[in-house]
């Protein structure tokens, strides 16, 4: 059954994750008509993601968004564990600066945020349709004019690709080639219920605190990759990033959700989540990230934002693309209110998309980070120096039967010439981070 | 002539997570029971028959008003709807008097038609309720409905047998699951829901209590749950537990 | 002195209802009158359990009716001074529940799956959630309607000293005509009376699995039950053998359960039985964790093997 609307909306937005829901909010709030399609039975039930989401970028560029967003604790306590396949080595950090409002970054749930994100859209005039899958693009004269979801055929001035990191619109449109596994990692995440008293108890928190704790070495076996658990209010998210090649290079394979099993019975792990219920389990695909990951993002009639536009950075232990995601979405909308005006939403009408983002935090971070990923597929980084941090600290604190050896030939026996240089070697290599 | 439908509100039950023993329900996704997308369709069908206009009729939290969208999407062509948010877990006799008064204010209806049971609450009474008070014939358990002229011939199951009836109409029908497969709305079909007539009805919530909760508890479930490697092993522990003598 | 009224259309349910009664009887002093409408055969076997009961023979009566059913019911009830009226939790006992409970000004709770009174309060326990959590309600109205789910309770026990009594009441019909009553199609199997249940759920992939299941309950001397899907989906078999929710609740001495993922719809149906086996491919199937014995494992590749050890 065809049916045709005989509406034609400003935009229409293909995923109402946090891209598509920043870009339908912006747009709404100056009286444009915008639909979004999401597929999922409401917002936020598909959406994997750790859960920090760093708020300075963006608090600007939705002033009234974030005193009743749906935020779970501010990251008040940070930490980094070093893990051997044995042993591990945990550096905190805790600053002033953690503890002080405006805060960083907060921990976040995308089942209650992109849920409450989506309201906030619809006060404000996005119309949303949940259930619904955009199945093709409607092109003519090489213009997209619009999008078909289940027989419907719905147009628009522009259609804004925000369907996450496989975008099956942006191939559709020829603005990105078809994804290579190899460029992918892939993300397995639990959320676990702790009561809220025990929970606080267990991380040292203090009313509405929370903890960030980041795992390298052995949670991802020694692969790219790595753990991440954040505090919620009442659960824990915990889980693990490993990338794609790194497990399919061994045989046999590794298996990704049994690494996650793994990691959670680490002792270090285990007394954090005991006692809790896994609630929600979910796994999804990460990609590469960096600017060469990044296709065009723009085109006739079409805009690309969030993790479809490739606006994701994986440094190995977490992923960041939240913040990117809502900024993106907030540049498109931007560049289709630009576009409204001159009344061109051809590619020329449409670049001011690529001077908004070029001039934000977000190419501005793409730039800078051009290097992370090569620094970071270097494998010592994840299974060499987490195994010799674990044997160094073993030695200095074991006091054994016999005597005690000394301080400087102990670590001496570690840090062979070969091992300083290879030291020096990843040290340079950081530096371009 | 009206079709009416009543539909409720309530929490997705899919989503409902149990803690402590006891059901969360905030941030679960509100959506209508699906037996009574069963009796809209049921609706939608009649309607399509017999060329009339079909009313949902429905009582609930302020949420309603955007649940709603869901029927008027699948077919109804406009909502009355009693919006309290006070009134929390609505007692079946408040339901089905509020409902009445609906109805009441409804011309030239011919058929009203409920789920067998709502999603949650499963007690089947808000029908025949509703029933008693507009004082019409009803028909509970339909698997299939029929209207000639003034006539409505429904067929319903029962546990041991199925029994054909007939009465004029107006009537009141509750219908199984089995009688159809509600459709699914199209994006199109949602957007024009938007602007479907939606009426709010003023009347007084307000209703004794008949009935108290004294508690309500996930079922304490102390299950052994050891894991057996083999059949051999399985039949040899069962066998052990006498539950296999014969 | 106030009485406790009981009705259902089906015998073996009415005396499962004298038996609730007496058990509120007991607690309270409260007496017993039973009724039974256009049933002569009823009208005896009830005063054989001992039961004061009082017979309505009237061919305009019809029980489909549930409007003419009601207000029988509410001139008996009013006539013998009952303020609490027990009905059977079958469809018709359903339907007639509301409509009694709405004329009587009554609160009415159904599906009522057990009972315990304690200082003349009458505690229903029911499910409710869709069956993800149990309530405990009681009716406060000073009128009662109290639909009671079949077998919660065993049928009462023969007695003497029962009495009948014949009663008019005016029927007011309400405009329902029956026109034809069908016997169901499908096997009359009654799950809810076998110790053993062999289940079937969507994890029996294949069809041609079903012979060997079947044997195998055979042989366990059970019988076989599905899940919902098995039956409306996949039409393997008819509705009888549902169970859950929209179905049948069993309380067998062992159920083994192949291949259900344990939905709470599905489980309300099975959660009292005495032992529960689950074979599931998954670890991680919720019905695992209802199990007392879980084998993981691929049921085509097991049933063979169950076959040969008991089929
Ligand atoms: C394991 C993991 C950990 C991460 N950790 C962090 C972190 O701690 N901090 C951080 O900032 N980022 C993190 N990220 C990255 C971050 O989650 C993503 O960058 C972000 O979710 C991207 O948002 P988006 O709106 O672009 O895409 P998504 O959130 O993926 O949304 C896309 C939406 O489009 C819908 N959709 C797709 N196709 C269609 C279609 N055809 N029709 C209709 N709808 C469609 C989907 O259902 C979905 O709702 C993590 C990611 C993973 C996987
Ligand atoms: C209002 C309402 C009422 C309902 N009432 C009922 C009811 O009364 N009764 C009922 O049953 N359902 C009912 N349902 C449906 C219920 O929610 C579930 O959808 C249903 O019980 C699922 O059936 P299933 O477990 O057989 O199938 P699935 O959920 O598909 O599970 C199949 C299981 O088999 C396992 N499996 C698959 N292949 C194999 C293999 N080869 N070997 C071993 N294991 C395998 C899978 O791991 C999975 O656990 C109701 C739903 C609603 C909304
Ligand atoms: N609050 C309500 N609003 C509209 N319809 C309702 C409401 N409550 C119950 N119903 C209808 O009555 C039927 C039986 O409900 P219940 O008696 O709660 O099992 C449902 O399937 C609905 O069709």
């Amino acid at each position: 059954m065809e049916s045709q609307s005989n509406e034609k909306f400003d935009a229409i937005i293909v995923g109402g994750g946090l891209a598509g829901l920043a870009a339908a909010y912006t747009m709404a709030s100056t009286g444009l008509e915008v639909l979004v399609l999401e597929r999922g039975d409401y917002c936020g039930s598909k959406n994997v993601t750790g859960g920090r989401l760093y708020l300075n970028p963006i608090r600007e560029l939705f002033p009234d968004l974030w005193k009743k967003a749906p935020l779970e604790r501010y990251i008040a306590h940070e930490e980094v564990c070093i893990m051997g396949k044995e042993r591990s080595l945990t550096i905190r950090y805790d600053g002033s600066e953690l503890n002080q409002e405006p805060y960083q970054s907060y921990s976040i749930l995308r089942g209650k945020f992109d849920k409450w994100l989506a309201k906030q859209a619809e006060r404000k005039g996005a119309i949303l349709v949940t259930k619904s899958r955009v199945d093709d693009l409607i092109i003519e004269n090489g213009k997209v004019m619009g999008v078909m979801a289940g027989g419907d055929e719905l147009r628009a001035n522009v259609v804004i690709a925000c369907d996450g990191v496989l975008s099956f619109v942006a191939q559709r449109a020829g603005l990105r080639k078809p994804a290579q596994p190899k460029n992918f990692a892939v993300g397995f995440k639990e959320i676990i219920e702790l009561d809220r008293g025990v929970l606080e108890n267990r991380f040292n928190l203090e009313g509405d605190e929370g903890a960030a704790r980041l795992f390298m070495g052995d949670a991802s076996a020694g692969k790219f990759g790595g753990g991440f658990l954040y505090t919620n209010k009442e659960s824990i998210s915990l889980g693990i990033v490993v990338g794609i090649d790194a497990l399919t290079e061994e045989t046999p394979e590794i298996k990704a959700p049994e690494l996650l099993d793994k990691f959670k019975q680490r002792p270090e792990i285990l007394k954090l989540i005991k006692g809790g219920e896994t609630v929600e389990y979910s796994a999804h695909v990460i990609p590469e990230g960096g600017l060469k990951a990044m296709g065009k993002l723009y085109g006739d009639g079409i805009l690309v934002a969030g993790d479809a536009a490739g606006f994701s950075m994986n440094i190995g232990v977490t992923v960041r693309g939240m913040e990117y995601a809502m900024a993106s979405g907030y540049y498109a909308a931007q560049a289709v209110i630009e576009a409204k005006k001159q009344n061109d939403f051809t590619q020329t009408g449409l670049a001011t998309y690529e001077t908004l983002l070029k001039n934000s935090f977000v190419m501005q971070d793409f730039n800078s980070f051009k290097e992370s990923l090569e620094v970071l597929e270097y494998p010592r980084l994840f299974q060499h120096y987490p195994e010799l941090a674990g044997n160094i600290m073993k030695d200095l604190y074991e006091v054994p039967a016999g005597p005690k050896a000394k301080l400087f030939p102990t670590i001496k026996k570690y840090m062979s010439m070969r091992e300083m240089w290879s030291m020096v070697q990843l040290g340079r290599r950081m530096m371009k981070i | 002539m009206n079709i009416v439908v009543a539909m409720k509100q309530i929490p997705d039950l899919q989503q409902i997570r149990i803690r402590n023993r006891k059901p969360i329900l905030d941030d679960v996704a509100l959506t209508f029971g699906n037996i009574d997308k069963n009796a809209l369709e049921a609706g939608v069908q009649l309607k399509e028959a017999t060329g009339s206009n079909l009313i949902v009729v429905s009582v609930g939290t302020e949420a309603l008003e955007d649940t709603i969208k869901e029927a008027l999407a699948a077919g109804a062509d406009e909502a009355y709807l009693v919006l309290d948010d006070e009134i929390g877990d609505m007692e079946s006799s408040s339901s089905a008097r509020l409902i009445a008064e609906a109805i009441k204010k409804i011309d030239d209806v011919g058929i009203i038609l409920f789920g067998e049971g709502s999603g949650d609450n499963y007690s089947g009474q808000v029908g025949s309720r509703v029933a008693a008070i507009l004082g019409l014939p009803q028909a509970g358990y339909a698997k299939s409905i029929n209207i000639n002229g003034n006539i409505a011939t429904v067929t319903r199951s029962l546990e041991d047998c199925e029994e054909v009836l007939e009465a004029e109409l107006p009537i009141v029908v509750s219908v199984i699951a089995d009688i159809n497969e509600p459709r699914i709305p199209s994006v199109t079909q949602i957007l024009k829901a938007g602007r479907k007539p939606k009426e709010m009805l003023e009347l007084d919530v307000t209703g004794d209590s008949m009935l108290e909760t004294i508690s309500n508890l996930a079922p304490e479930m102390q299950r052994k749950q050891i894991e057996i490697e083999t059949i051999e092993k399985l039949l040899k522990v069962l066998e052990n537990e006498g539950l296999l003598r014969r | 002195m106030a009485a406790i009224l009981i009705y259902s259309d089906k015998t073996k349910l009415a005396f499962e209802l004298l038996n609730a009664a007496q058990l509120i009887g007991k607690n309270t002093d409260l007496t017993i009158k039973a009724v039974s409408i256009n049933n002569d055969e009823q009208a005896e076997e009830l005063a054989a359990k001992g039961a004061e009961t009082y017979k309505i023979i009237n061919p305009e009566l019809n029980l489909a009716d549930t409007g003419a059913m009601a207000s029988a019911l509410l001139q008996t009830a009013e006539k013998l001074d009952a303020d609490i009226v027990l009905l059977s939790s079958n469809r018709r006992g359903k339907e007639l529940a509301g409509r009694l409970a709405q004329v009587f000004k009554a609160g009415c709770l159904t599906d009522v799956k057990s009972m315990q009174t304690e200082n003349g309060r009458i505690e229903c326990v029911r499910n409710v959630l869709g069956g993800a959590t149990v309530a405990i309600q009681e009716i406060i109205s000073d009128k009662k309607v109290i639909a009671i789910s079949p077998k919660a309770f065993p049928a009462a026990a023969d007695e003497v000293g029962g009495t009948i009594n014949e009663y008019v009441v005016n029927i007011i019909p309400s405009g329902i005509k029956l026109i034809e009553t069908r016997a169901k199609a499908g096997d009359s199997v009654d799950i809810e009376a076998a110790e053993i249940l062999v289940v079937v759920g969507q994890g029996v992939e294949s069809q041609e699995s079903l012979p060997a299941i079947m044997e195998i309950a055979k042989n366990l001397g059970g019988e076989v039950a599905c899940s919902k899907p098995v039956a409306t989906d996949k039409k393997w078999f008819g509705e009888e053998r549902i169970l859950g929710l929209s179905g049948k609740i069993c309380k067998p001495d062992l159920a083994i359960i192949l291949g259900v993922s344990g939905q709470v719809q599905f489980t309300v149906g099975i959660r009292d039985a005495k032992t529960i086996v689950s074979i599931n491919n998954d670890e991680k199937a919720y019905m695992n964790q209802m199990a007392d014995y879980v084998l993981i494992a691929d049921i085509k590749e097991v049933l063979p093997e169950l076959q040969k050890a008991i089929g």
